[in-house]
């Protein structure tokens, strides 16, 4: 079980399992976050996410197995694990009456931050999450998507190397959702590790590096994005006119079925995406005249699809 | 700090103020500074210091008005007013401090009993957990911040116990004491109530136990004494007792006996002690008392014993003073005090000796008291330290899986 002779930067749990009473939340679950890497953690409800990344944050202890923070163990020596793990948990739990500003200073207190340095790094945090001009404002009367940015503000006000979000894109309008990929791919490029748990799976396909897949607690697969595109994907495609273009695979020999979706668009299944390109240049030459052509689903929705998981 | 002191280990980039006790404390103050900022903020606590500082005037009023009333009506009929004679001073004193107790009881659980289960609610306790602050610093911090909205109730009440005090009567000790008192009281009931709701997952569940045991501690203890001092029935060595001035002997008819001149029967002569009223007289026998000494620690915990034992009074052994408790705070203490003196100095003629009819200030009860108190709180905020380690071993009931 201790195979950790291999120096490894970042975030790494081998076989950890939790039980509550008689329900195994976690059994045998295993994920490696690198340093300078985006990893998703996905699954079903119920799959032991939650749970898996509070055992992460140090906050669970587990029935057994191990976890390194940094090459740290959290279990002995808790303190210095903490400095280094930054935790936006699922529940958005802000202190109502206290305006933003006050929560990033009071949450830097509690990490012990050096005092001169405090302001300087709440500003600074604001001013990532787009918070700066309501910064004055109670916790209370900021929108949800407003909350859950200042929670990922609070979760970095230690500059931390590990970063552990749980669904932080929920409640996000498209705007804060990009902005937030930005945020999440720049503390990449910083060498943090990153921990995502998501359920918008084409989301996960623009941030992550890499995916684990969790299912009935246990660790399912684990792929890098890379991997998923190139596992084969399907294809949604329309035409002007839909006779022409079912008449045109027909010939070409590839098969088809009609789209889940919308109307007017049938699904194919392809390889790799060189065989889309391929594809697409067969129809346009043939004259169909092609108006669509894109992955019916992201790589990692593919992967997820995939797996037949069973929600509880 | 160098290299060497560094040695292999990561470099602690966050921790970089005071350490030891210093950091500790700083924790400790954030959690403070939060809460109290969190409590300022909040409307209800300003209407209850409202409510709380009109009740409290209502009764110093009233307790003036009575203490009016009675000293004219009395006037009226040409009688010595009896307790009115000192001036109203000490009533309105202690009908005051009375009320404050009671009211200090029902509001601290409320202050304090969801300053944990609360956070467990809102989803706040765990953030605070993550970071680099201890379960002590939480507690502590949790601890202090409702001790202090607890105390503001007592700051309201302080012009009404100087009124009481410029009624004259008493001294400004009186009000230092008292006010001590009762603020350590309100700390312990604010330490219970943070150490049940740390306990507890439901804010409304951990207020509703904290009330329980402020109602335990107020009322239960009564009880317990009032039981305990049936079951601990024993035995004391003691004789016959003679009643002086007491006796009228009278015949089968009802009508004085002649053969007795003084309507008094005759003095024993094998007298072991006496005084002006009692004289004990024959052979020690073993007679059945309640040791109410052995039971007398949970009459100790009952916070209003606890503070009106502490609160000085003249010693009235003298023959110069009258023999008897002013007061009914002195009542308290005298009954609690005897209770744990036990039969051996209360029963009339135990060991051949006539009791005090008023006991000098001896051990007083309140150091054990409030050392049960103390204990209590200490045991409930332990437990909840455990409860608040993390990584968690266990979780509460009803918390969510995953």
């Amino acid at each position: 079980m201790e195979a950790a002779t291999e120096p490894f930067t970042g975030l790494a749990a081998v076989g950890i399992s939790r039980r509550f009473g008689a329900v195994q939340a976690v059994a045998n679950m295993e994920l490696h976050a690198p340093a300078g890497e985006v990893t998703a953690l996905i699954g079903p409800n119920g799959a032991g996410k939650t749970t898996l990344l509070l055992v992460l944050a140090s906050l669970l202890a587990p029935d057994s197995g191990t976890v390194r923070v940094m090459g740290i163990d959290p279990m002995k020596e808790p303190a210095a694990a903490r400095a280094r793990i930054g935790w936006m948990p699922d529940t958005l739990g802000v202190w109502e009456s206290l305006t933003a500003r006050e929560i990033l200073t009071v949450m830097g207190k509690f990490y012990r931050m050096p005092k001169g340095r405090l302001p300087a790094r709440v500003d600074e945090l604001l001013d990532l999450v787009n918070l700066a001009e309501l910064a004055e404002q109670k916790a209370r009367v900021l929108s949800r998507g407003q909350q859950q940015r200042l929670s990922l503000a609070r979760a970095l006000i230690h500059d931390p190397d590990v970063l552990l979000l749980d669904e932080p894109a929920s409640g996000l309008d498209p705007g804060s959702r990009v902005s937030l990929r930005r945020i999440l791919r720049g503390l990449a490029a910083d060498g943090k590790a990153v921990v995502v748990s998501s359920h918008v799976l084409a989301e996960l396909d623009e941030i992550a590096d890499r995916a684990v897949f969790v299912n009935a607690g246990r660790t399912v697969l684990v792929q890098t994005v890379g991997q998923a595109a190139a596992q084969g994907r399907r294809y949604a495609i329309s035409a002007l006119d839909p006779a022409a273009l079912a008449a045109e695979l027909t010939r070409l020999g590839v098969s088809f079925d009609a789209g889940k979706g919308r109307r007017d668009c049938v699904s194919v299944a392809l390889g790799t995406e060189a065989q889309g390109a391929q594809l697409l240049a067969d129809l346009v030459r043939a004259g169909v005249a092609v108006t669509a052509f894109a992955p019916a689903a992201g790589a990692l929705e593919e992967s997820y699809l995939g797996l037949d998981v069973e929600q509880r | 700090m160098t290299i060497m002191e560094n040695g292999t280990g990561p470099a602690p980039r966050t921790d970089a103020g005071p350490s030891g006790l210093g950091a500790y404390a700083a924790g400790v103050w954030a959690v403070v500074g939060m809460e109290l900022r969190q409590r300022l903020r909040a409307r209800g606590w300003y209407i209850m210091l409202v409510v709380w500082f009109g009740l409290i005037w209502l009764v110093t009023a009233l307790t003036w008005a009575s203490w009016k009333f009675q000293s004219s009506a009395q006037g009226d009929f040409g009688g010595v007013a009896g307790s009115a004679a000192n001036g109203p001073g000490p009533l309105i004193f202690e009908a005051v401090l009375a009320f404050v107790l009671l009211f200090g009881l029902l509001v601290a659980p409320a202050l304090s009993a969801n300053a944990i289960s609360g956070d467990r609610a809102g989803g706040t306790l765990a953030i605070m957990q993550v970071t680099l602050l201890r379960p002590g610093q939480l507690l502590w911090g949790k601890f202090l911040a409702s001790w202090c909205a607890a105390l503001a109730f007592l700051v309201v009440s302080v012009p009404f116990l100087v009124f009481g005090i410029l009624q004259g009567g008493l001294g400004a000790g009186h009000i230092l004491v008292a006010l001590l008192m009762l603020a350590i009281e309100l700390g312990v009931v604010c330490a219970l109530g943070v150490g049940v709701s740390a306990l507890a997952n439901r804010p409304l569940f951990s207020i509703v136990v904290t009330y329980l045991v402020v109602a335990a501690l107020t009322f239960g203890t009564l009880i317990a004494f009032g039981l305990g001092m049936m079951v601990t029935d024993g035995t004391v060595q003691a004789n016959q007792v003679y009643y002086k001035n007491s006796y009228v002997a009278t015949g089968p008819d009802g009508t004085v006996d002649p053969s007795q001149p003084s309507g008094q029967p005759e003095l024993p002569q094998d007298i072991t002690d006496q005084n002006d009223q009692f004289a004990c007289y024959g052979p020690l026998q073993d007679q059945r008392a309640p040791r109410t000494d052995r039971v007398a620690w949970l009459l100790g915990m009952n916070p209003f014993v606890v503070v009106a034992d502490a609160i000085p009074y003249p010693d009235r052994t003298s023959a110069a003073q009258q023999q008897y408790a002013v007061g009914a705070f002195e009542s308290i203490s005298q009954g609690a005090r005897s209770a744990q003196a036990g039969p051996e100095a209360t029963c009339q003629c135990a060991n051949g000796k006539v009791a005090a009819s008023y006991l000098s200030p001896q051990a007083p009860l309140w150091p054990l008291g409030l050392g049960l108190q103390l204990l209590l709180a200490a045991g409930v905020m332990a437990l909840a330290w455990r409860a608040l380690r993390t990584p968690a071993g266990r979780l509460a009931k009803g918390t969510r899986i995953a």
